[in-house]
C-alpha cells in the first residue's frame, strides 16, 4: 500500500496546505498517539472550507471514473481532507444516539455504560441505541411502511409456524417420519426436515409457505422466538431460504431484553402498526392488544406431552392440519382484513390509525348481535364481569348479561339441569357449552351452535383442557 | 500455565503446549491485542506446585502472532451489516463501525432488501460483502473481549 499519499495530494486551496501536512503526520504514526481526540485544524475558516470542498468534490468525481489503485488513494486523501474541514466547521454537540461497545457511533467518544439504551444484538453485537434514537428510527420506519402500504408483523416460531422435536423424544410410531424428510440442499417445497447436527427434526405448519408469501406483500416481517440464536437462524433458513421475508430481522431469546418475556422494544416499528402472531399469550405481557393468538401446532408427540395433553399428536395419527382451512389460513384472512382497514381511504390521516383498535374492531364482528347469558360457568363468588370468558365474549362482540330476558340469544352452560338452560330450551334459544366461545375466538368465526351442544360435552368427557382447543378431526 | 497432575508423564510437554494453545489463541490481551496463533515455544520453566492443590504452575515463554489495531492505521475490511447510521465491517477478529457522518457527502443510505450506501453518481456502492479500506480513528476495548473502532473511510470498492 502506497503510504506517501499526502505528498501526492492534489489539494490546492490555502487551508489544505495545513491539511496535507497533517495527513502526513497522521498516516505515518504507528503507535497509539497520546492525543485523545482528532487534531482538527481549528484555524480553517468556514468559507475556505466551503471553497476547498467544492474543488475537492469536483476532483473526487473525476477520479471515480477510473477505478485504479493509485488514483483511488488520491481520491481517498481528497475525501479525507474534505471530512476534516467539514468536521472543523460543524460545532453541534454530539447527542450520542447510540453506542457500539462503549463508543458513541457518531463522535467516537466513550459514553458511560449506565446510560439507558436498548441493545439491538440481532442487528449487530454490541450496538445500543438510546430511547430517543429508537423513537426516531421508528418514525422513519413508519413513513417507509406507509409509502409501501405495509404494516409490521412479528411471528413466533414454535407451535405457530412450525413444530420441532428433539430426535431423542421421537416415539416408535413416529419413526416412519425419518424416511419422509426433505433434503436440506434445496428446502423449497419441503415441510419436514431432519437436522441431525442439531439433534432435531422440524415440521413446518401446513400453508406456511403461502402464508409467508401473501403476508409479505402486506407486512414487513420479524421472527421472534424463545429459541436461541442458532436455532432461530436455522429455522429462518427453512422458512425463508432466500432471506426475502425476514432478512436480518430475526430476534431470538439471546436478543431479547427481558428473560422469558417478549417485547416490542427491540422491534423497529411503531406499536400502533405492529401485529403479533404467537401461540402463547403470556409471552407478551405488555402487548396483548397487538397479539393474535393462534392455535398451537402439535405435530410431534413430544409437543403434546410438553403441554400435558393426552390426545394423540398429528404424527401419531398420521394426519396433518388442513391446508386451506387451517389456523394459518384463518389468520391470514384476519391479517388481510386488518390491513385493508388500516389503509382504507377514509377521511382520516393514516398517522392516527392504530392497528390495535382495528384488530379489536375485526374481532367484534365475530359474535356481533349475540346476547349471551352464562349458567353455572363461573364460580358463584366470582364477579361475573371480571371472568376471562365474559371478557372474551365481549371482545368478540357479544353482549353479556347475568339474567335472562327476551333479547338473549345464547345460554352458555356446562350442565343441563339449570333454570337458565330449561328456560332456553323452552324459548328455543341456543344452548352451548363454553367451547363455542373459545372456538369463535380461535377460528375468528361464529361456529354452528349444533357442534357445541351440551350432549357433545358429555361425549368428550374430560379429555381436553377447557381452555385449550384441541385440533379436532 | 497451570496443569492438573493427570497430564503428567511422558506427554507432559505436549499437554502443556496444547493447553497453552487452547487457552491463549483467540483471546485478547489489552497490551498486545488479539492473539491469533502461537508460533513457537521459547522455554518452559520449572513447575511449582501450588499450595493446597495438586496443580502445578509452569512459566511458559512463547512466541505468537498478535494483531492490534492502532489509531491512524489503515486496514482492509469486509462489510457485514449496513444500517442508516453507518455500516459494520470486520478485519479478521476486529469489529469496525463506520458512521454515516464519517462518509463523504455524496454517499446516501439506500434502504431495502440489500441496504447499501451509494454515491451520488452511482459509481460507488457499499453493501454487505463489499471490501473497503478504512482508517481507524478510535479504538475501544470492551471487557477485553472485542476491540472495536470507528473509522473514516477511504474507499477502494470491489463489489461482489
Amino acid at each position: 500500500m502506497n503510504m506517501s499519499v499526502a505528498s501526492d495530494s492534489p489539494v490546492h486551496s490555502s487551508s489544505s496546505d495545513d491539511l496535507a501536512g497533517f495527513l502526513e503526520t497522521e498516516l505515518d504514526s504507528d503507535s497509539a498517539s497520546s492525543s485523545e481526540s482528532f487534531p482538527i485544524d481549528e484555524a480553517a475558516e468556514e468559507d475556505d472550507a466551503e471553497v476547498s470542498n467544492h474543488r475537492l468534490k469536483r476532483r473526487k468525481l473525476e477520479h471515480i471514473e477510473t477505478v485504479d489503485e493509485d488514483e483511488i488513494e488520491d481520491v481517498a486523501s481528497v475525501k479525507f481532507s474534505q471530512e476534516v474541514s467539514e468536521a472543523s466547521s460543524s460545532k453541534l454537540p454530539c447527542e450520542h444516539p447510540g453506542t457500539f461497545g462503549n463508543m458513541c457511533i457518531v463522535c467516537g467518544q466513550t459514553v458511560e455504560e449506565e446510560e439507558t439504551g436498548v441493545s439491538f444484538t440481532y442487528i449487530h453485537k454490541g450496538i445500543k441505541f438510546n430511547q430517543d434514537e429508537v423513537t426516531r428510527m421508528r418514525d422513519i420506519d413508519m413513513k417507509m411502511l406507509q409509502s409501501q402500504r405495509k404494516l409490521c408483523l412479528v411471528l413466533d416460531l414454535d407451535h405457530t409456524l412450525l413444530n420441532s422435536t428433539v430426535l431423542r423424544d421421537l416415539k416408535p410410531e413416529e419413526e416412519y417420519l425419518k424416511s419422509l424428510t426433505h433434503s436440506l440442499q434445496d428446502v423449497s417445497g419441503g415441510d419436514l426436515f431432519m437436522l441431525e447436527f442439531m439433534y432435531m427434526m422440524t415440521k413446518l405448519r401446513p400453508f406456511v409457505h403461502s402464508f409467508l408469501k401473501e403476508a409479505s406483500k402486506m407486512f414487513v416481517m420479524y421472527i421472534y422466538t424463545m429459541g436461541d440464536r442458532p436455532y432461530a437462524r436455522q429455522m429462518a433458513k427453512l422458512l425463508d431460504p432466500k432471506g426475502e421475508y425476514f432478512g436480518e430481522r430475526i430476534i431470538s431469546r439471546d436478543d431479547g431484553t427481558v428473560r422469558h418475556q417478549k417485547s416490542l422494544d427491540v422491534v423497529l416499528g411503531q406499536e400502533k402498526a405492529v401485529l403479533i402472531l404467537d401461540d402463547t399469550e403470556n409471552a407478551w405481557p405488555s402487548h396483548k392488544d397487538n397479539l393474535i393468538v393462534i392455535e398451537r401446532y402439535h405435530f410431534f408427540a413430544s409437543s403434546c406431552k410438553q403441554f400435558d395433553h393426552r390426545f394423540q399428536s398429528l404424527s401419531q395419527l398420521k394426519s396433518d392440519e388442513s391446508e386451506p382451512d387451517g389456523a394459518l389460513a384463518t389468520v391470514l384472512k384476519v391479517l388481510r382484513q386488518t390491513h385493508s382497514l388500516f389503509f382504507e381511504d377514509g377521511g382520516e390521516d393514516l398517522s392516527s390509525r392504530d392497528v390495535r383498535s382495528l384488530l379489536k374492531q375485526v374481532r367484534k364482528e365475530i359474535l356481533k348481535g349475540c346476547k349471551v347469558v352464562f349458567s353455572r360457568v363461573f364460580p358463584t363468588k366470582f364477579q361475573a364481569e371480571d371472568h376471562p370468558l365474559w371478557r372474551v365474549a365481549e371482545g368478540l362482540g357479544a353482549t353479556c348479561a347475568t339474567e335472562v330476558d327476551e333479547s338473549v340469544t345464547h345460554v352458555v352452560a356446562m350442565d343441563v339441569g339449570t333454570e337458565k338452560v330449561r328456560w332456553a330450551i323452552r324459548e328455543k334459544k341456543f344452548v352451548v357449552h363454553r367451547g363455542w366461545i373459545d372456538a369463535a375466538n380461535y377460528l375468528w368465526k361464529k361456529q354452528p351452535e349444533e357442534n357445541f351442544g351440551l350432549e357433545q360435552l358429555k361425549k368428550q368427557g374430560t379429555d381436553d383442557k377447557s381452555d385449550d382447543v384441541g385440533l379436532e378431526k | 500455565m497451570q496443569l492438573h497432575p493427570r497430564f503428567f508423564g511422558q506427554n507432559l510437554r505436549e499437554n502443556l503446549v496444547s493447553k497453552l494453545i487452547k487457552d491463549v489463541e483467540g483471546t485478547i490481551s489489552g497490551r498486545h491485542g488479539f492473539v491469533l496463533v502461537v508460533t513457537g515455544i521459547e522455554s518452559i520453566g520449572k513447575g511449582l506446585i501450588r499450595d493446597g492443590t495438586s496443580f502445578v504452575t509452569f512459566p511458559v515463554k512463547y512466541r505468537c502472532v498478535v494483531f492490534r489495531p492502532f489509531k491512524g492505521e489503515v486496514l482492509e475490511a469486509v462489510v457485514t451489516t449496513v444500517m442508516q447510521h453507518g455500516f459494520f465491517a470486520e478485519a479478521g477478529p476486529l469489529q469496525l463501525f463506520v458512521s454515516n457522518h464519517e462518509m463523504s457527502d455524496g454517499m446516501e443510505y439506500q434502504a431495502g432488501e440489500m441496504p447499501n450506501y451509494t454515491s451520488s453518481d452511482a459509481s460507488v456502492r457499499i453493501q454487505k460483502e463489499s471490501e473497503v479500506l478504512l482508517k481507524i480513528t478510535t479504538v475501544s476495548v470492551v471487557a477485553t473481549e472485542i476491540v472495536r473502532t470507528i473509522s473514516i473511510t477511504l474507499f477502494t470498492m470491489q463489489l461482489k
